[in-house]
C-alpha cells in the first residue's frame, strides 16, 4: 500500500520533471512537421494574414520541379561520398591514433582543429582557398606545373559540387575520427593479447577484433552521415548559396530560399516535408539494412 | 523570526514583480523599436545619434535602435512582418519587396505626414516615386543615391594606352588590349549573381530604352522580348572574349574576391555601384587614388538614353508598421533620421543623401550627383523593383547564361513563364 503510494509520486515527480524538456520537444520539434504539411497546402508569402488554400498544387509543382529533383540528386551525391571518404579516413585515422606511434597527442590536436570552426568560418577560409586567382589550391597547381588542371572550383559547376564536398568531409572527419577512437578505446586489452597468442598479425587484430567490435559504432556512424548529409545546408549556402545555376543546390539550401528570399512559404514548407520524409525513410532503410541494435553502441 | 525573514522575503517579491512589470512596459514610457542595416561606422552611429536627438526633444518616448546586417535582416524582417510583431520603424529599399508589404496591409501610408507641411519638398522626386504605390507613399528614402558605373583603373588604363570609352564598340576594344595585355579586363564575382545582372540590366536598357522592361512588367510586353535575348547574347560575347575572371560565378563580392582583383591591379575595370567608392577608400587608400568611373556607354543602333541610370535614388527607404502604437513618433524618428544634421553627417562621409540642395565638395561624388540629376530615367536594380520571387528568377537567369547554362532565349523564356505566372497572364 506504501510502495503503491510511493511509486505513484515517484512517477509524478518524474513527469513534473520531463515536462520542460517534453513541451520544448513538443513545440519546437514535433508541432512543426504536421504544421509545415498544413502551410504545404496553402499558396502564402508568409508575412500576409491571410493564406490561400490551393490543395495539392504546391506538391504537383514540385514533382515536376528539375530544381527540386537536381537537389536531391546533389543530396544523393553527398551521402555516398561522405559516407565513402569520411568514415575510412575517420577509422583510419582512428585506428593510427589509438595505437602507439609518435607525437600522437600533436596529430591528435592538429586532426580536431578543423572540428572547433565554425561552418562560417571554414566556408570562408575554403572560399579563399578557392579563389581561381589568388586561392592556394590554384597557386599550388601552378608552382608543381600542373596549370592546366587550374580551374574556378567553385564557379564552374562541372567542379562546384564536389569542391563543396571536400570542404565538408574535412570538416567531418575529425568528428568520426573521435567517434571511432572512443570506441576502440573501448575494446578490452585481452582480445588483443589473446589475438596476437593465436599469432594474428597487426592487420589480423584490425580486421578480426577492431572491426567486428566497431560494427555498432560504424552503422551508427552511417545513419549520422546519411542523416546529416540529407539535411545538409550551412557550408553549402556559405560557399555557393547552391550555385552555380544551381550546380550545388541541396534540398535545404533550397527550401530556404523558396521560403525566405522568393516569398513563397507554402512552397518551402512542401519542400521541408519532401525533406522530412526522404531521411526518415532513409534511416529507417539503413537502420534495417545494419540491422542497427542500439544496445552494441 | 522565522516569520519576519518570509515576510521580509514576500516583501522583496513583490517589489521586484512591480519593477519586471514596469519594465516590460507598464511604465508610462513609450517605446519605439527601429530596426535598420548600417552596420559601418559611420553610418550606425549617424542613425544612432539621430535617435538621441529624437529622444531628448521628446522626453517620455524611448527609442530602441537595433542595427542588423544585410542579408540576416531580410529573413528577419520578414519573420516578424508574419509574426506580427515587427519593429515600429523599419527599413526597405523601396520597389517590389515593400510593395509586398503594403499589398500585406503591413505599412502606414505616409502621405498624409509628406503633405503636412510641405515635408514631401525635401525629397528629390524620383527618390520618393520608388517608394509610391497607388499614389501613396510608403517609404522615406534616406541613406544614398547610387548608381552603377564602370570604375578603373587609371594607372592600368594609362599604361595599357587606352582612354575613357565613348561607345560599346570601344569598350570592347579596351577588353581586347587589357586582355592582350594580360590584364582581366573587367572584374566580376558572381556568386551572388546581383553583379552579374547590372551588366544584363543596362544592356537592355541601351539596346531598347527603359520602356522594354517597363513594359515586360506591366505585361504590354514580354520578357522575351529581342531585346532581353540580345542583351543575353551580349553577354556570352564578353563572356567568350574573356573579358571576365575565371571562375567568377564562384566569386563572392560581399567577402571582396573581385575587389581584390581591382586593387592589386590585376583587373582593369569593374561595372559596380558607386558605393565601391567609398569601399574603396576604407579598404584600399593607395588603390582609391588611381579609381575613376565611366557611365555604361553607348549602342550602336540602341535605343535607351545614355543618361539612363540603374541603380537607386534613396537606397534605404524607411518605414513605419500599419501596427505600431505610436505612429505619429515613429513618423516623427524619421524626420530626425533625415534632418539636416544628419545630411550633414552623411555627406562627410561620402554619401549623397537624396534631399534638396546639398553641396558637395568630393569632385567624383559631385559627378555621380549630376549623373543622376541629368537622368532621363533611373531604373531600380530588377531584383529589387520585381516581386521577390520574380527577382529570383530573374537573378537565376541571368546567372545561368554568363556561366552558359542556359541560352539567352531559354533563360528568356524561363522568365516569361515565371512572370506569366505570378501576374496571371
Amino acid at each position: 500500500m506504501l510502495g503503491q503510494e510511493r511509486s505513484r509520486s515517484f512517477t509524478a515527480t518524474a513527469i513534473l520533471f520531463l515536462l520542460p524538456a517534453v513541451a520544448f520537444y513538443v513545440v519546437y520539434m514535433l508541432l512543426p512537421i504536421p504544421m509545415s504539411f498544413y502551410y504545404s497546402l496553402f499558396k502564402w508569402d508568409g508575412i500576409s494574414p491571410t493564406k490561400v488554400y490551393s490543395g495539392l498544387s504546391n506538391w504537383d509543382e514540385m514533382l515536376h520541379d528539375t530544381i527540386f529533383w537536381g537537389a536531391l540528386r546533389n543530396n544523393i551525391v553527398l551521402v555516398v561520398l561522405s559516407i565513402l571518404i569520411q568514415l575510412p579516413i575517420g577509422l583510419i585515422l582512428g585506428v593510427l591514433l589509438t595505437s602507439r606511434i609518435r607525437f600522437v597527442k600533436l596529430f591528435k590536436t592538429v586532426y580536431f582543429i578543423p572540428m572547433l570552426l565554425s561552418s562560417v568560418a571554414i566556408g570562408l577560409l575554403w572560399k579563399y582557398i578557392y579563389d581561381p586567382t589568388f586561392g592556394l589550391l590554384n597557386s599550388f597547381l601552378r608552382l608543381i606545373g600542373l596549370q592546366h588542371l587550374t580551374t574556378g572550383w567553385l564557379g564552374d559547376p562541372a567542379t562546384a559540387l564536389f569542391s563543396v564536398i571536400g570542404t565538408i568531409c574535412w570538416q567531418y572527419i575529425p568528428f568520426y575520427m573521435i567517434l571511432f577512437m572512443a570506441a576502440i578505446v573501448g575494446i578490452p586489452d585481452e582480445l588483443y593479447e589473446a589475438a596476437k597468442i593465436d599469432g594474428a598479425s597487426d592487420l589480423g587484430c584490425f580486421r578480426h577484433v577492431t572491426l567486428p567490435l566497431l560494427r555498432g559504432t560504424i552503422s551508427m556512424a552511417s545513419i549520422l552521415s546519411l542523416v546529416g548529409s540529407l539535411k545538409y545546408f550551412d557550408l553549402i549556402y556559405v560557399m555557393t548559396e547552391g550555385g552555380p545555376n544551381h550546380s550545388t543546390e541541396l534540398m535545404a539550401t533550397y527550401m530556404y530560399k523558396k521560403a525566405f528570399h522568393s516569398f513563397e512559404m507554402g512552397y518551402g514548407s512542401a519542400v521541408a516535408v519532401a525533406m522530412f520524409a526522404i531521411s526518415l525513410i532513409a534511416a529507417v532503410a539503413v537502420m534495417g539494412v545494419t540491422q542497427y541494435d542500439a544496445r552494441a553502441l | 523570526m522565522l516569520k519576519r525573514v518570509s515576510l521580509i522575503l514576500v516583501g522583496v517579491l513583490m517589489a521586484s514583480l512591480i519593477v519586471g512589470l514596469e519594465s516590460i512596459g507598464f511604465a508610462a514610457e513609450k517605446k519605439i523599436v527601429l530596426w535598420h542595416i548600417q552596420t559601418t561606422e559611420p553610418a550606425t552611429s549617424i542613425i544612432a545619434d539621430s535617435a538621441a536627438r529624437f529622444e531628448k526633444d521628446h522626453p517620455g518616448v524611448k527609442v530602441e535602435v537595433v542595427p542588423i546586417q544585410n542579408d540576416p535582416y531580410k529573413v528577419k524582417i520578414k519573420v516578424a512582418m508574419g509574426a506580427g510583431t515587427p519593429p515600429d520603424v523599419w527599413i526597405s529599399w523601396g520597389g517590389g519587396p515593400l510593395e509586398q508589404y503594403v499589398r500585406a496591409g503591413q505599412v502606414l501610408d505616409l502621405t498624409p505626414y509628406l503633405k503636412k507641411d510641405n515635408w514631401i519638398n525635401r525629397f528629390i522626386p524620383a527618390g520618393l516615386d520608388l517608394a509610391k504605390f497607388n499614389g501613396k507613399y510608403y517609404g522615406i528614402p534616406v541613406e544614398n543615391m547610387s548608381a552603377a558605373f564602370i570604375w578603373y583603373n587609371k594607372k592600368t588604363f594609362n599604361d595599357v594606352g587606352v582612354g575613357v570609352p565613348q561607345t560599346y564598340d570601344e569598350l570592347l576594344q579596351i577588353v581586347k588590349k587589357l586582355k592582350s595585355k594580360g590584364v582581366i579586363p573587367i572584374s566580376l564575382a558572381n556568386k551572388t549573381k546581383w553583379p552579374g545582372s547590372m551588366w544584363y540590366m543596362y544592356l537592355v536598357d541601351r539596346l531598347g530604352s527603359e520602356t522594354v522592361f517597363e513594359n515586360a512588367v506591366n505585361r504590354t510586353g514580354s520578357f522575351e522580348d529581342p531585346v532581353f535575348i540580345k542583351a543575353g547574347e551580349e553577354i556570352r560575347r564578353l563572356v567568350g572574349m574573356g573579358a571576365f575572371p575565371p571562375g567568377f560565378n564562384g566569386m563572392d563580392w560581399d567577402t571582396g574576391q573581385s575587389r581584390m582583383l581591382l586593387y592589386t591591379g590585376k583587373a582593369g575595370m569593374e561595372l559596380m555601384g558607386s558605393w565601391l567608392y567609398a569601399t574603396a577608400q576604407g579598404e584600399a587608400p593607395q588603390f582609391a587614388k588611381n579609381i575613376d568611373f565611366f557611365p555604361f556607354p553607348v549602342l550602336t543602333h540602341g535605343k535607351g538614353d545614355p543618361t539612363n541610370l540603374i541603380g537607386t535614388p534613396g537606397d534605404n527607404y524607411y518605414s513605419v508598421s500599419a501596427v505600431s502604437k505610436y505612429k505619429d513618433e515613429a513618423v516623427e524618428l524619421i524626420k530626425y533620421i533625415i534632418d539636416d544634421t544628419a545630411v550633414e553627417k552623411r555627406l562627410a562621409a561620402g554619401r549623397i543623401p537624396p534631399v534638396k540642395g546639398i553641396k558637395l565638395t568630393d569632385p567624383i561624388l559631385q559627378r555621380v550627383h549630376s549623373a543622376f540629376a541629368k537622368a532621363h530615367h533611373v531604373q531600380l536594380w530588377y531584383d529589387q523593383y520585381l516581386p521577390p520571387e520574380l527577382g529570383e528568377v530573374h537573378k537565376d537567369t541571368c546567372q545561368a547564361i554568363f556561366g552558359g547554362a542556359m541560352t539567352p532565349e531559354q533563360a528568356a523564356k524561363e522568365m516569361e513563364k515565371a512572370a506569366g505566372k505570378f501576374w496571371g497572364k
